[in-house]
Parts: structure tokens; C-alpha cells; sequence
């Protein structure tokens, strides 16, 4: 099989600290010590590479997960951790393969029988071939979903098992997976992106593609339900493995959509769309089956479509994988797959699992007790992280035991949530260390398995997982496993979607929370502009370099825009002001870059992240990276910090937002989506001009030195002014240019322009030919001011100097984009959170519910 | 006995609600004492969807959809149910507990196997030592299931004060252990997390109970509202009724509706509505008994 391998050509370096490790099985080395036939050539390319291309090809695929934003939520469920990738791949040998594959596919019909008898006539528990007590004890029993209607018997669309290698070669089952099975689309991104790091050695080996199986289960899909639409539903940006949500999305052509999305009347599910509801019929399940409906089940506060388990048990939707599909999951099952795979299937089982015993069973339980040494002790219904089912967990090297005490008083109380399991070396696969040598690591690779017309199908490929403690990075790392093949494979791309579109220019269909999002968006974005500009121009006064005639504007006015903005509280303002100039520079400081404060700039990008994370798949890859670099910015820390270093990075900051800009108005489609995102700004920018214009022209006197020029600079409309008028500022002219003149973009009037225009093309806006209200408050506020008479705006004040028609217009103006904000959603976003109710005299709290 | 029964639940809503979804468990179910006569389900403003079927638990439950604009909600189940006296229960004639435990290890006989999905944690109840502690006072090794089972009961009403507002739905069987007070269905909830912690079958029954005390009795807790007891499987037997608000077992006084794993498997009115704000809600139950010439 192996063959020793000239010397002097760097395999030896690249393999100088390789070392296998005792007891585990070597996916490199042969018995002989020698590197098998298959990874040869794999090896001489890598070491002619040399470290730099190695390094280089270890850089390309860190920066392309970066751009992509591949992450996921750490198993604490909170922190968003980035995804590593290790280019050196797994590589696996046809025959191998094919018997693993073989033997999946087993598992998989095996797995979906048992759920269908479970869910069905129990005939398994009649017969005692699975212990009640294994299924009646398990959470991810659903008794709700008995007599649930799915088509062609087919409760399992999507499984996924975690497999290892054991010492003598053969692969064992560690744990399947039915209930929602995570990781594929990490699969395809890991597959993408080593493609393209060493693109070289992927077109030189013949492997199996991936497209090929995508497109078989889309096409699958397509035909399970192709009548209506098909959504991917989702729990958010919370959920540890939405990147992938997301991706498949794309992939499948299929809208990602939350809870909120969706409603259920006539027993039907439907998406809320901008135009109204329209049918859905099919849903890939991404959230838990115990969150999908609150009526029935127990989901969490905002969780869960109400009468969905009503609808899809009345056969008017198909979830897949279906609502209580996580029984099949148990580890407790592993014992009695070979009996229950002769009974269902009437053959013997392909692929052994790991020897396990189920503790419900008193004398399974004494030999789990009498064998803790060599057993590892796991909860036999609950699943766990994508990433925790590293090979450290199955490994003998894995202590953490709780004490007798506590584990036998454990197995007396519920043992049947319990399974005692053999600990197994699992084989060991060469991994690219810091040095930039090949290490020799524990893994356990992750298959899948979905629903195909031809019966279930094995994805060619896998997610290889690696212990950061193993590979000593801290941080797990992933492979791509290459199936090798023997026939010539016809290469195919993953990048472009797999269903033919249907030639379309509207987007009237986009989800009523979409348009929200993009909305919201709009405003964070606008608002972190206007906070930008604002800053920017405040320190560059503090420095004495503003940009109109130098003059110095005094605290009180910098301070009071500070909180009409809502920068600081007014108490607040007091105090900075008795501190001087300096203390404003300090509060300044605060408010831009203090994560702690909620008005921070680094706070209102975080928004702008956040919703941008929600609407993910409408934004262009490039307008992705600029926002991503956007809302980096503020997470640089300053130290000795000066004006100029902050007016450096507000300059850097503007300058994204800029490209930002530039992409949206030059790229984004003219559909609603774009409508909404700049309606947003558009309301967001007119609040701002609102507000500056308060400040600064009724509250002090406009008159007063520097404050015109403030004026114009904070609605950037300095250079404008300059080379029409030539002239230190004057009051009318400073009104004409910032708030009637429907030539300047920054102008208020302009503002209430476009947004005119939005209102008049939305679909909801049509009454009978009539107007709605939200275009009459537009049109009337629009012609308002363009009829406005600057000079008697400028002019007429009341006995203490204040511009009273100025300010009743204002006023007048600000009130209007509340109203017409709340209308806006009222029309548009009305995807109201419901609440459960009971008829009991005891009270429900709902924040007892999770 | 012959009962006329009816079942009032109104919801007033401080909005106007636009969808709701309810599910109701509201039909008396017929089973080995128990006769429905008639049952009649009504819903006020008119739902566009309502559908029925047996569950899991072969309760009758009831799924209904009111779509358009209500402020106000009437649900209300009329039935007309004969309740048969049970047989005269000796106590001491079961068998010892650790017999019944064992034998549900994995039962393949259909009335045991049905009964070992009552054995487990189930969503509203959680197990802990200290609640099995409890319960083993009364569960001596080798004492006859249903006399440790009667002396259980009789400690709990003995022990417990009943009293409203200080539990709400979800309050753990553990928590009313230790402060001693709740309703039925707290009462309920922890007599059934005491014998699942012995590994016994356990369920939750809801129903009602009658109204109108006989002469010179005293009024008994419970009435004018939905009740709560449990049920404890016991072979040969089948399932008995022991009620630990009343301290008795259930006889001529008690109307079932409906029985699962706990409160969650059976509550009566279970919705969730769009809009509304805050709601309100009343319910009012009469259970009378009606002359016995009606009996067919």
C-alpha cells in the first residue's frame, strides 16, 4: 500500500514533527511508518510549496472566511466566534467510502423508520424491541405530534452523523443526528473556500464534487413543495449556526425567515409579504421542534408560529425534518441499532456504533457503575454543540467525570437520561500546526445524509472537526474531507444557486419583516452618519480648526446639541461645561467610542451590524465587507488619545459610509427593499436637520458668532454656500440652502421629497385613487416649506429674539415623522408578537415559559 | 349521578384582538365511570376554523381560529354527564409499590405500556430528591401502592395550606413542596412528581367538581372552578383517582374531562391571541346535578 518516499524533497521538514499517536489509527502513516499511496502526491505539493506558499494558502482561506463572514455561536451562546479552517484536507479512498456511505444510507431509513413508528402505531414499544421507558422519558418526545401527516412516510429529510475511525480502521457511528442537524452548510463553505486556497492540488485530485447532492435534495424540495412557496425558517442571528441558515437560503433560493414572518390562518401557514399573506408549504425547520409552535408546545416568548403543529398534522405544510424528529437522536438507541435495523429492515447493520449502554436498564446501569475507567458518561437525550462532539469528547484522554457520589445519585433519580460509553480513540489526521508542519490530530468527521426522489443520499464530503486543545490553537478547527473517486468526475461549481430563477422585477413578495429590517437599517445607518458628521465637526472646533473664519463656538451651544441629539443628559451637560473645554473634549470622546454608553457611536454601529446581520442575503458581498469594516472601527481602543487621531478615524468612518452609500444608490436594485432601506435614512436625515436647526437657530441665538457657519457645516452644506454666496453666512440665505432648496441632497425639503416619491409607488398606498394619509402628511409638509418665506422665517421673533414661525415649523415638521413613522409601520411591519392566554384562574407568566 | 355542566371562559381584550388561536380541552371525556350524555361547544364571535380530534391521550381537544377584529372572547361547553359510583377500593389489597415500579421497566402489555408514559419528568413537572424524600414517609418498603398512596394524599392536604395567588401555572412541584401552598393544581402536580419519583405512573386529571354540598356537609373546596386531582395506575385495578385538595378518592362528586402528564397536556383554554394589550378573564363553572327520571 505505502511506498517510501524519496527524501530531500521537503516532506521531510513538512513532516519532521509528525508523530502518530499510540492506540489511535493514522489517516497518513501506514503500519509501515510510511505515508499511504493516496496522500503522496497531497504531501509533495505541499512541501514543494515551502512555508511562505503554505502560510499564504493558510492566509487566502482566513481571509475569504472572513469576507464571507463564516462564524457561529460559541457553545455559551453569546459570543460570535470566527469560523478556522485548516486547507490541508482529509483525503478518504473510494472503496472506504463507498462502504461508509452504504452504510449511512442504512442508518438513515432505519432512523426514519423508527421515527415513523414512534410517531405511529408504537409497534416497536408493543413489542418491547425499544424499552418504553427510552422513548416516554425523552423530552424530544413529542406526543402532540402522533398521527402527524407527512408524505411517502418521510419524517427525516436531513440527518447527520458524527463518525470516528477506530484503531483497526473501521468507522464507528458516535452520534446521529435528525432533529435539526447543523454543519452542512460549513461543509460547503469549508469546500469553497480550500478550493480556492489551494486550487492547484483541488484540480489535480479527482473528487467527488458536492453540487451534485445539493441539487439532488433541492430538486427534491422543488417537488415536495413546488405548488406554493418554500421558506428556510430560522430563530435569528442568536442561533449558534445561523451563517448557514442564510447560505442554504441563498442556495436554495428560499427566503430565511423568523417566527414573526410567519402566521397560520385557515390552518394554513402563510408569509407576510408587504402585499399581504401568501401560502407557504413547505418549511425547512431551523429552529428546535420544542420552540416551533407556541400554542401547542413549549416556545419561548417570540418564538414559534401558533397552529403551525395544528397545520402540518392536518397535512397543509411539511416540515422537514418533521416537528419531534429529535427522538431518533438518543444515544440511547445506539445499542439496539443492529437489532432494530434486522427487524425494520430485515438486514444486518453496515456501520457499528459505538458500544454503548443505556442506563435505564438496571444491569446496564451496574456495569456503567463498575466501569467509569473506561466508559465515559453522557446524557443520553440532549444534543449538543456542532462543535463539541470533537474527538476529545469520545477520547480516552476525556476525565471530567462528576464524582460518585453525585453520578450515583444521579443514575438513581433519572437513570434512564443517562448512557454509559466506550471511550475510542478516534483516528488521527495530519493538520497544519502554527510552525507550518503537519501534526498529527484527533478528529471526527461529520456526514450527511438527505432525502433524495432516489431515497436517501450521502454528501460526497464531510465536516472534519479537530480539537483546538488537540492541534494546541485554543480554537476548534474544521477540514474538507476529499472523497477520492476511480471514474473521471465532471467538475461542477457550488457558487451559483441551484434552482433556475423565474424571470421576475418586483419584489412586492418581500417578507413584511425584511422591509422592517431594511428600514431600521436605513435609520442606524443615517443616524451613525449624522453622529459622524456632528463629532466630526465639534472636535474640529475644539481644535480651533473650524472651518468657517475659525471662529470658536461657545460650550454651551456644543454641549446643548449634544443633548437635543440625546449624547449626554442634561444634568450631565452641566458638569462638562463647568469643566471647560477640556471636559466637553473628554464627554466627546466618551460618547464616540465608550461601548459602554448606549449613545456611543460604537453602539448606534453596532445597530447598523446587527441589522445589516438580519437582512444578510440582500446585501451585495462588497456593500458586506465595507459595513463589516464600519462597525469594526470603534473597537479600536485609543490610548493618549488626541483630537487629531479622533478626527482621523471619523474621517476613515465617513469614508466607508460614503462607499456604503455610493453602493446602495449605484447597486441595490429599485424594489421595495431599496425603498425601505432609504426611506429610513431619508426619515432619519429630515429628523436630524430638525433637530441641529432647533439647536442651533432657536435655542441660541443664530446671530452669534460661528453659529451659522456650525450650521452649515453640520448639514454639509458648508462648500455649497461658499461658492454660491462668497459671503460670512446670512440667516435667510443659511434657511433657503439647508431647509427650502430642493436642489441640495442634505436640504429638508429634499428629504420629504424622495420620501414623496417612495410613499406614492408603495403597494399599500392606494385607496380608491384616494391618497392615504401617509402620502397627505408628506405632500402637505413638502409644499409647506417649499412655499415657506425664508425672510419672514429669519425675521420674525417673538420679544425674547426667538424665531417664532421658525420654530412652530419645526415643530410642525417633527411631528409629522412621528406620525408618519408610526403609520409607516403600522401599514408595513404589523408582524405584532403574539401572547399565550389561558382560560385558568392561576396566572400564566409568560417569562416562565422558556 | 347526573350532571349538567357548563363551562364559561370569557377573555375581555383591552385592544381589539385581529387572530387567535385556541385549543380547548373543554369535552367531559367518556371513560369507565363517566357516561357524556351530551356535550355542546360554543364560541363567541363565530371561529372561521374549528376542527376536533381524539389526542394522544384520547382526550376530545378542539382547535379553533377567530380571524378578524374581537375585544371580547366567549368560550362555552355545556355537557350533560352521568357519573357511575366506583367500586368499593380495598387499600391494603394492592401491591407492595416496588412490585409496580418494577414491573414498568419495559412493559410490553398494552394497559402497562400505556401507563409508563406516566412515569417521567414531563415539561410542568420536575423530579428532585427532595420530593422523593417526601414521599418515601409515606412509601415504607413493601406497603400496598395504593395505602402508601392514600396516606400521600392525606399528608398533603394535611400539610398544605390551600391558598390562591401565591402560584402561578408554572410553579415547579418542588416550590410548592417547600412553602407548603398552592391550588388544586399544585397539589396535583406534586402528588404526581412524588410517585414518578418512585417510579410509579402518575397522571393529571382536570374535570370538576359538584357545586352543591349535600346537607350537613361541609362545602368542599374547588368548586365554581375547573379542578385538578391525579390518577395512580395500579394492576389489575387499573387507574384510581386520589384527590389531595379533598383528601379522598374521587367518587360521585367528581366530572372528568380530561387526563395527561400535567396541566400542560390538558389546561382547558389554551390561546394565543394578536393584539389585544392587556386581557382580562373570567370563568365561571356550575356543576348541578340534574333529577334522576332524565337517566336513560
Amino acid at each position: 500500500m505505502s511506498t517510501p518516499l524519496p527524501s530531500g524533497d521537503g516532506i521531510d521538514e513538512l513532516l519532521a514533527g509528525y508523530r502518530p499517536l499510540p492506540g489511535h489509527y493514522d489517516e497518513l502513516m501506514g503500519p509501515d511508518g510510511q505515508p499511504r499511496q493516496v496522500w503522496q502526491a497531497l504531501l509533495r505539493d505541499f512541501a514543494a510549496m515551502g512555508r511562505d506558499l503554505r502560510d499564504s494558502a493558510g492566509n487566502t482561506a482566513e481571509g475569504l472566511l472572513r469576507e464571507h463572514d463564516v462564524a457561529y455561536i460559541a457553545a455559551d451562546g453569546n459570543s460570535k466566534r470566527p469560523w478556522h479552517l485548516d486547507v490541508f484536507p482529509l483525503l478518504i479512498e473510494p472503496e472506504d467510502w463507498q462502504g461508509l456511505a452504504d452504510g449511512l444510507v442504512q442508518r438513515a431509513r432505519l432512523l426514519n423508520a423508527i421515527t415513523a413508528d414512534l410517531y405511529g402505531p408504537q409497534q416497536l414499544l408493543k413489542s418491547g424491541a425499544i424499552p418504553a421507558p427510552m422513548v416516554f422519558a425523552n423530552p424530544e418526545f413529542m406526543p402532540n405530534s402522533c398521527g402527524y401527516k407527512v408524505r411517502d412516510g418521510e419524517f427525516l429529510q436531513f440527518l447527520a452523523f458524527d463518525l470516528g475511525r477506530a484503531p483497526d480502521g473501521t468507522w464507528w457511528v458516535l452520534s446521529q443526528r435528525t432533529e435539526s442537524p447543523a454543519g452542512i452548510g460549513y461543509a460547503l463553505e469549508n469546500r469553497i473556500v480550500t478550493s480556492r486556497s489551494i486550487p492547484e492540488q483541488f484540480n489535480a485530485y479527482n473528487l467527488h464534487r458536492l453540487a451534485g447532492f445539493f441539487r439532488s435534495f433541492a430538486d427534491h424540495f422543488a417537488a415536495l413543495g413546488d405548488q406554493h412557496r418554500s421558506v428556510v425558517l430560522t430563530g435569528g442571528p442568536i442561533q449558534q449556526d445561523y451563517f448557514e441558515h442564510a447560505l442554504i437560503g441563498r442556495y436554495l433560493g428560499y427566503p430565511v425567515v423568523e417566527s414573526a414572518d410567519l402566521t397560520v390562518r385557515d390552518s394554513r401557514v402563510f408569509l407576510k409579504t408587504l402585499e399581504g399573506l401568501e401560502r407557504v408549504d413547505l418549511i425547512i425547520r431551523r429552529i428546535a421542534s420544542e420552540h416551533s409552535d407556541p400554542l401547542e408546545l413549549r416556545a419561548p416568548p417570540g418564538m414559534g408560529i401558533a397552529g403551525l403543529l395544528h397545520a402540518a398534522r392536518t397535512g397543509n405544510v411539511l416540515v422537514a425534518n418533521a416537528i419531534g424528529s429529535g427522538i431518533a437522536e438518543s444515544l440511547a438507541l445506539q445499542s439496539l441499532m443492529p437489532a432494530l435495523c434486522e427487524q425494520l429492515l430485515g438486514e444486518p447493520l453496515r456501520v457499528p456504533g459505538v458500544a454503548t449502554w443505556w442506563c435505564g436498564d438496571p444491569a446496564a446501569r451496574e456495569h456503567v457503575l463498575a466501569n467509569t475507567g473506561t466508559l465515559s458518561l453522557r446524557h443520553a437525550f440532549t444534543a449538543r454543540h456542532l462543535l463539541s462532539a470533537g474527538a476529545a469528547e469520545f477520547a480516552a484522554s476525556d476525565q471530567d467525570l462528576p464524582d460518585r457520589a453525585a453520578l450515583e445519585a444521579a443514575l438513581a433519580m433519572h437513570p434512564q437520561d443517562y448512557v454509559g460509553i466506550e471511550r475510542i480513540n478516534t483516528s488521527t489526521v495530519p493538520c497544519l500546526s502554527a510552525e507550518g508542519t503537519l501534526r498529527a490530530v484527533p478528529m471526527v468527521i461529520r456526514v450527511y445524509v438527505a432525502a433524495t426522489a432516489n431515497g436517501y443520499q450521502v454528501m460526497p464530503g464531510a465536516l472534519v472537526k479537530v480539537s483546538g486543545v488537540d492541534l494546541g490553537t485554543g480554537v476548534p478547527v474544521s477540514k474538507d474531507a476529499w472523497v477520492l473517486s476511480r471514474e473521471p468526475i465532471e467538475p461542477e461549481t457550488l457558487l451559483k444557486p441551484l434552482r433556475a430563477a423565474t424571470l421576475k422585477r418586483s419584489d412586492r413578495d418581500l417578507p413584511s419583516k425584511t422591509a422592517d429590517d431594511l428600514f431600521w437599517l436605513g435609520r442606524y445607518f443615517e443616524r451613525a452618519e449624522g453622529n459622524v458628521r456632528l463629532f466630526r465637526s465639534l472636535f474640529l472646533h475644539l481644535s480651533g480648526e473650524a472651518a468657517f473664519g475659525n471662529v470658536p463656538v461657545a460650550l454651551n451651544i456644543l454641549t446643548g446639541l449634544m443633548v437635543s441629539l440625546g449624547q449626554v443628559s442634561a444634568r450631565h451637560s452641566r458638569r462638562v461645561i463647568a469643566a471647560g473645554y477640556r471636559g466637553v473634549e473628554h464627554e466627546i470622546w466618551n460618547v464616540l467610542f465608550d461601548p459602554e454608553s448606549p449613545d456611543s457611536l460604537a453602539n448606534v454601529l453596532a445597530n447598523v451590524a446587527r441589522t445589516a446581520d438580519q437582512v444578510r442575503e440582500r446585501l451585495s458581498a462588497d456593500a458586506w465587507r465595507i459595513i463589516e469594516r464600519l462597525t469594526a472601527m470603534p473597537r479600536l481602543r485609543w490610548r493618549g488619545h488626541t483630537v487629531n487621531d479622533a478626527v482621523a478615524v471619523l474621517n476613515d468612518l465617513t469614508e466607508a459610509q460614503s462607499a456604503v452609500n455610493g453602493l446602495i444608490h449605484e447597486n441595490m436594485t429599485r424594489g421595495y427593499g431599496w425603498r425601505f432601506l432609504d426611506l429610513g435614512r431619508r426619515l432619519e436625515r429630515a429628523r436630524y436637520i430638525i433637530r441641529v436647526m432647533r439647536e442651533l437657530l432657536i435655542r441660541v441665538d443664530p446671530l452669534d458668532p460661528g453659529v451659522l457657519g456650525m450650521q452649515l457645516e453640520l448639514a454639509d452644506s458648508l462648500i455649497t454656500y461658499r461658492s454660491r454666496y462668497k459671503t460670512e453666512p446670512q440667516l435667510p440665505a443659511v434657511l433657503d440652502l439647508v431647509l427650502a432648496d430642493d436642489t441640495n441632497p442634505r436640504s429638508l425639503v429634499f428629504q420629504l421629497g424622495e420620501m414623496k416619491n417612495h410613499m406614492a409607488v408603495m403597494p399599500l398606498e392606494e385607496l380608491d385613487g384616494h391618497l392615504s394619509r401617509k402620502q397627505r402628511i408628506l405632500i402637505g409638509m413638502h409644499t409647506e416649506i417649499t412655499l415657506a418665506d425664508v425672510d419672514k422665517l429669519a425675521g420674525v421673533t417673538s420679544r425674547n429674539g426667538r424665531r417664532t414661525h421658525l420654530n412652530r415649523l419645526l415643530n410642525r415638521c417633527e411631528q409629522g415623522l412621528d406620525t408618519l413613522t408610526d403609520l409607516i409601520s403600522q401599514t408595513y411591519f404589523s408582524h405584532s408578537t403574539g401572547h399565550r392566554v389561558t382560560g385558568n384562574v392561576l396566572k400564566d407568566t409568560a417569562d416562565h415559559a422558556v | 349521578m347526573l350532571y349538567e355542566v357548563r363551562h364559561e371562559t370569557r377573555f375581555r381584550y383591552e385592544w381589539p384582538v385581529t387572530i387567535s388561536h385556541q385549543l380547548l380541552k373543554l369535552r367531559p371525556r367518556r371513560c369507565t365511570r363517566q357516561n357524556v350524555l351530551e356535550s355542546r361547544l360554543s364560541i363567541v364571535p363565530h371561529p372561521t376554523v374549528q376542527r376536533d380530534w381524539v389526542d394522544y391521550y384520547g382526550n376530545v381537544v378542539e382547535f379553533a381560529t377567530v380571524q378578524g377584529a374581537h375585544s371580547e372572547l366567549v368560550v362555552t361547553s355545556a355537557s350533560q354527564v352521568e357519573v357511575l359510583p366506583g367500586m368499593n377500593i380495598m387499600l391494603d389489597f394492592s401491591p407492595a409499590w416496588e412490585v409496580v415500579a418494577r414491573s414498568l421497566r419495559n412493559p410490553t402489555q398494552t394497559e402497562a405500556l400505556a401507563a409508563c408514559q406516566y412515569c417521567f419528568e414531563s415539561p410542568f413537572i420536575r423530579l428532585h430528591p427532595e420530593i422523593r424524600d417526601f414521599a418515601l414517609e409515606s412509601f415504607e418498603p413493601g406497603r400496598p401502592l395504593l395505602a402508601a398512596t392514600m396516606a400521600l394524599t392525606s399528608r398533603i392536604y394535611q400539610q398544605f395550606a390551600y391558598q390562591g395567588g401565591v402560584t402561578d401555572i408554572y410553579t415547579p412541584a418542588l416550590d410548592v413542596l417547600r412553602q407548603r401552598r398552592g391550588v388544586c393544581q399544585d397539589f396535583a402536580h406534586l402528588q404526581i412528581a412524588c410517585l414518578r419519583a418512585l417510579g410509579l405512573p402518575a397522571r393529571y386529571v382536570s374535570g370538576y367538581l359538584l357545586t352543591r354540598p349535600p346537607p350537613g356537609q361541609p362545602r368542599l373546596t374547588g368548586a365554581d372552578e375547573s379542578h385538578a386531582w391525579l390518577s395512580v395506575w395500579c394492576p389489575e385495578l387499573g387507574w384510581v383517582d386520589f384527590d389531595p385538595t379533598n383528601n379522598l378518592i374521587p367518587n360521585l362528586e367528581h366530572v372528568t374531562v380530561a387526563w395527561g402528564r400535567d396541566y400542560g397536556d390538558v389546561s382547558p383554554v389554551s390561546g394565543f391571541i394578536f393584539g389585544g394589550g392587556q386581557h382580562e378573564v373570567t370563568v365561571s363553572v356550575d356543576v348541578d346535578p340534574v333529577a334522576a327520571r332524565f337517566v336513560t
